[in-house]
């Protein structure tokens, strides 16, 4: 009985304390948003199935402390990651400058192979609070960034009022996913019969 | 040679083995951390002894957690397991426990959950199964595993390793395990083979979901596939913490990972690190128990900041010596923190063997066609034994 090994995808969720990364995680695995906060300790992560295309893949989502006095259990978790987020508040000019930052850690952390190519989706949240009156980071100036670094894919979310966060992360897997399969072929111990599919470069247009 | 911090040769220098008799045979164990600190049990599978949860022992320590990696004597039946570790347990003082088990070992942890329900806090299962069948039907010459010559239980343990060329970090894993097969004697795998081998089956488990991590490599071990699922299903709502890679050897190959993994869990199921704070200022940090930065390091042990080439502890150590006494109390640490002379093992020399699954099942054949009993071999005395299979080979080769 030959059962075929389940795809994991490994993701990361970076970005400053307090701009809602494990919100975006929570409501997006469970479905559930809290006003309160709760800084995260270290890391954690949790796990879900996800259709992507014809493929159900496990994702295994980190996320992670924004604040450095909480990043105590090391870097372990960058390990085979395949894709990396990075959020910041659009109602807080600092986060959104720190993405900078955030992915500079990554790419020394995890050491991707391919750092040009290695796909990060970039997600403005909190973009209910006010009705969108206090935001201080104007989409334009976000798409920029990210265009800037190779074309990410960006999203404005509200985990608080779930928007946007299915699309989001649906990129995420479908980004993931097309870079573990990459880095499939270039394991020479690795049979993979199911890799029929396209190498195509472009980034998710969802 | 020199020791760096982290490798075997600094483990056995600072963590020394001790051992417990249960009736007339003896555990060897490895029992590091603060005393007052509930234990997390390491059990390894058919291939593995005690030290090769070295890396786990020193980094979690270092954490504030209390790790204890044990090799249980030759038992015969599973129920002999149960009973032995539980006195084994009653023994060093330990009433609940928190138990990592890989393949056999997690099989084992599963057995002794089930027949002792309130001294099993949480589980970490790690590439096993629930059911020993299939293994049971797959050697059939398992009545004969003790008449079996060591090197062909060797063979056989080895034999679900996967061969040829392997990532280094894998590669060593398996090196290391394979030295750590050669300490051990015929009579000891020929136990281990012979609980892999029984026919049994995990009853109901009591442990909640909730309190049960399941962690299995994602790229190839041993237990089959099908038979890890089934441990997937049992425990529905266990929290699966896939490593992409690591082989059959994780704690060894994916140090890091798995270490992280397991802090996790006694994060989860309640386990606090004892810490100590640094002083002022230091003490909301490290009151989360799992802050590396605020847990006092022993200075003089000279703590590896993690395994090596991870870059994973950030810790920084504290050479203030009335702190670290007072860690050394707290910690309730006594004098086994103290340098141990023992030799590591050069396990780079070593050799490992291929497959070989059909030779057994012939002398098994071969065995038998000369009309010896098998069954209750264990009376035989040892140069009949030899002669029978210094026959069996010459009818083989
Ligand atoms: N209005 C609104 N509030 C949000 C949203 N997302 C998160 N929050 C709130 O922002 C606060 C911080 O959210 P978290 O998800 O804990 O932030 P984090 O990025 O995980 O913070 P760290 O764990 O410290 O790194 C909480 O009080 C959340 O309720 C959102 O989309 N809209
Ligand atoms: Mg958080």
């Amino acid at each position: 009985m030959a059962t075929r090994k389940r795809t994991l995808l490994k993701v990361i969720i970076l970005g400053d304390s307090g701009v809602g990364k494990t919100s975006l995680m929570n409501q997006y695995v469970n479905k559930k948003f809290s006003n309160q906060y709760k800084a995260t300790i270290g890391a954690d992560f949790l796990t879900k199935e996800v259709q992507v295309e014809d493929r159900l893949v496990t994702m295994q989502i980190w996320d992670t402390a924004g604040q450095e006095r909480f990043q105590s259990l090391g870097v372990a978790f960058y390990r085979g990651a395949d894709c990396c987020v990075l959020v910041y508040d659009v109602n807080v000019m600092k986060s959104f400058e720190n993405l900078d930052n955030w992915r500079n850690e990554f790419l020394i952390q995890a050491n991707p192979s391919d750092r040009e190519n290695f796909p990060f989706v970039v997600l403005g949240n909190k973009v209910d609070i006010d009705g969108g009156n206090s935001r201080v980071v104007a989409e334009k100036k976000a798409k920029g960034w990210c265009t800037s670094k190779g074309n990410i894919p960006y999203f404005e979310t509200s985990a608080k009022e779930d928007l946007n966060v299915e699309a989001a992360f649906q990129c995420i897997a479908k980004n993931a996913l097309k870079n573990e399969t990459e880095e499939e072929i270039y394991l020479p111990d690795t049979i993979d019969v199911n890799n029929g599919g396209s190498q195509s470069k472009s980034t998710c247009e969802c | 040679m020199a020791t760096r911090p982290g490798d075997y040769t600094h483990f056995k220098s600072i963590v020394p083995l001790k051992r417990v008799s249960i009736g007339t045979k003896y555990w060897r164990y490895y029992d590091y951390g603060p005393k007052s600190v509930p234990p997390l049990i390491c059990i390894p599978g058919t291939a593995g002894t005690a030290e090769v949860f070295y890396k786990q022992i020193l980094t979690l320590s270092s954490k504030g957690y209390r790790v204890i990696a044990a090799d249980a004597p030759p038992v015969w039946s599973h129920q002999e397991w149960v009973n032995s570790f539980e006195k084994f347990l009653d023994t060093i003082g330990v009433h609940h426990v928190h138990i990592y088990g890989t393949s056999l070992g997690g099989f084992l942890a599963q057995l002794f959950a089930h027949y002792r329900p309130r001294r099993v806090q949480s589980l970490v299962l790690s590439n096993t199964f629930l059911d020993t069948r299939e293994f049971a039907a797959a050697t059939t010459w398992s009545s004969l595993i003790t008449w079996t010559p060591e090197f062909l239980l060797k063979r056989y343990i080895l034999s679900g390793i996967r061969d040829g060329p392997q990532e280094p970090l894998i590669a060593d894993s398996i090196d290391f395990v394979v030295s750590q097969l050669e300490t051990l004697s015929k009579k000891e795998l020929a136990a281990r083979l012979t609980l892999n081998t029984t026919v049994g089956a995990i009853g109901q488990v009591l442990v909640p979901d909730s309190d049960i991590t399941i962690m299995d490599t994602n790229d190839y071990c041993a237990t089959p596939q099908a038979l890890r699922e089934e441990v997937g299903v049992r425990y529905g709502g266990a929290r699966k913490a896939v490593l992409k890679t690591g082989g059959d050897f994780p704690f060894l190959s994916r140090a890091d990972e798995v270490n992280l993994h397991l802090q996790l869990h006694l994060r989860r199921v309640g386990v606090e690190a004892l810490v100590v704070t640094k002083g002022p200022g230091g003490s909301d940090d490290s009151a989360q128990g799992e802050d590396g930065r605020g847990f006092l390091q022993h200075p003089d042990l000279g703590m590896p900041p993690a395994e090596g080439g991870t870059g994973e502890g950030s810790s920084t150590s504290s050479s203030n010596s009335s702190a670290s006494e007072a860690y050394r109390q707290k910690a309730g640490l006594g004098n086994e923190w103290t340098m141990c002379p023992c030799n590591a093992t050069d396990w780079d020399s070593r050799k490992k063997f291929p497959l070989d699954l059909l030779v057994a099942a012939s002398i098994e054949a071969t065995i038998q066609g000369h009309g010896l009993p098998n069954d209750g071999l264990l009376g035989g005395s040892k140069v009949s034994i030899m002669r029978y299979w210094q026959l069996a080979m010459y009818n083989l080769y």
